[in-house]
């Protein structure tokens, strides 16, 4: 799996780092069940702080997209859901970006997704 | 392939030439003043207790002399001569002290010190080393090949200036998992069932089994530290190729059996590898034009970002 961070980037580097996940799940490089690097491991391998992997791996768990067990360090949930749910949530956050850029507020972008639903 | 000069090859045979040529005259000198068996082996303390007939002692010395000359020959590079003389006034300092110490009268006993004895054949080597490094210069400097160095096509994966990267993919051998897994569980059975000291056998399975378990699966990495490879169960053992060492990078199709003769850490001529299976491999040609390969998937990513950060690491 690649990982690549830009701290010249105005995306907080978690953020980048959780993209990165998303995307090599999406595009099939990692697999659902697979293993992440140890966050100590990635830290020192990007040149950045361990607190910020495990941001990004914490935002990961709360997108459902991986599981963090103690001892046995973050995992991609199995199943073959997981590269569809990758690919919606990179979808959302993409939609939330522009929301943003076109001055929504929290409620209203809110409002806009429960009215997609339908 | 090794491109050492004749006249490299000629200053790495001339100290053990040498040494066997000190050692040969002194052995004729004190001819009469040693036993017909020598000692050659000795305890902890120094005493002797193995011993050798002369001329099983001087075809063996000479032996060992001829065959560290072939294999430093056949094997060395420029930045190593010194290690070449080293060795030679290793061994040759080694082999007079033993002369020395079966210059004894009959019913003494032999008495090699370890301190001293050792201590003069470290002294002979850390001389003979310096002569050798000194030598050195005599040998002009291997001229880099053509085509090579990071600026060498190949695959590159283009990162922003302040861009870092990381690359990782675990693989394994189903096959060397089994294998090894049976024979880690051969030696408890083996200890439990076969009288001793039989079963002592049994430990070979453990001798098989933790390296083949360790190295059935690895860990593949590609960062600003270089490529590593390591058993994905434990941090160590470990391969790693520094970005220094890297000329470039790319991939290719393994054959296990014709390209390595066989599975696991493989070691030919000029190139090492860790060959998991037949098939797609991450192949870094390393300076002094050694190659080191490993057989994982994804592997145009991987050449493609240790492309780039090895060329990115020239630059800073």
């Amino acid at each position: 799996m690649l990982f690549r961070v830009d701290p010249a980037s105005s995306v907080p580097l978690g953020d980048q780092i959780a993209a990165c996940v998303r995307g090599a799940l999406a595009d099939g490089s990692a697999e659902p069940g697979e293993r992440l690097p140890a966050a100590r491991e990635l830290a020192d391998s990007l040149g950045v702080n361990v607190h910020t992997v495990l941001r990004g791996y914490q935002r990961l768990r709360e997108e459902g997209l991986i599981e963090l067990r103690r001892g046995r360090g973050a995992v991609i949930v199995p199943g073959v859901a997981a590269p569809d749910r990758a690919r919606l949530v990179s979808r959302l956050r993409e939609a939330a970006a522009e929301a943003r850029e076109l001055g929504l507020t929290e409620a209203e972008f809110l409002e806009l997704a429960r009215t997609s639903l339908g | 392939m090794n491109r050492a000069t004749p006249r490299l090859r000629a200053l790495v045979a001339l100290p053990f030439v040498l040494a066997l040529a000190v050692h040969l005259l002194l052995f004729a000198r004190w001819r009469d003043e040693l036993p017909a068996e020598l000692a050659t082996h000795f305890s902890v303390g120094g005493e002797a207790d193995g011993w050798t007939g002369r001329t099983a002692y001087i075809v063996v010395s000479t032996a060992l002399f001829l065959g560290l000359a072939a294999g430093w020959t056949a094997f060395v590079r420029r930045r190593y001569l010194w290690a070449a003389w080293a060795t030679a006034g290793f061994a040759g300092g080694l082999l007079v002290q033993l002369l020395r110490a079966n210059r004894v009268d009959e019913f003494e006993v032999q008495v090699f010190s370890p301190g001293m004895d050792l201590g003069v054949a470290l002294a002979v080597a850390a001389v003979a080393g310096g002569a050798g490094w000194a030598l050195g210069s005599l040998v002009p400097e291997e001229p880099p090949a053509a085509g090579r160095g990071p600026a060498a096509a190949g695959p590159r994966l283009p990162l922003g200036s302040g861009e870092t990267a990381r690359w990782s993919k675990d693989t394994g051998s189903r096959t060397l998992t089994v294998l090894a897994a049976l024979a880690l569980a051969a030696a408890p059975v083996t200890l439990l069932v076969v009288s001793w000291p039989d079963a002592l056998l049994g430990l070979l399975g453990l001798v098989i089994g933790v390296p083949g378990l360790a190295l059935a699966r690895v860990r593949v990495t590609v960062d600003r530290h270089g490529l590593t490879v390591r058993s994905a169960l434990a941090s160590r053992p470990r391969v790693r190729v520094p970005l220094d060492g890297v000329e470039g990078a790319s991939v290719r199709e393994i054959d296990a059996v014709t390209d390595f003769g066989g599975w696991g850490y493989r070691v030919r001529a000029h190139r090492t590898g860790v060959v998991l299976r037949s098939g797609e491999a991450l192949v870094v040609r390393r300076d002094g034009g050694r190659e080191f390969a490993v057989t994982v998937p994804d592997a145009r990513t991987a050449a493609a970002l240790l492309n780039t950060l090895a060329e990115r690491h020239g630059k800073v």
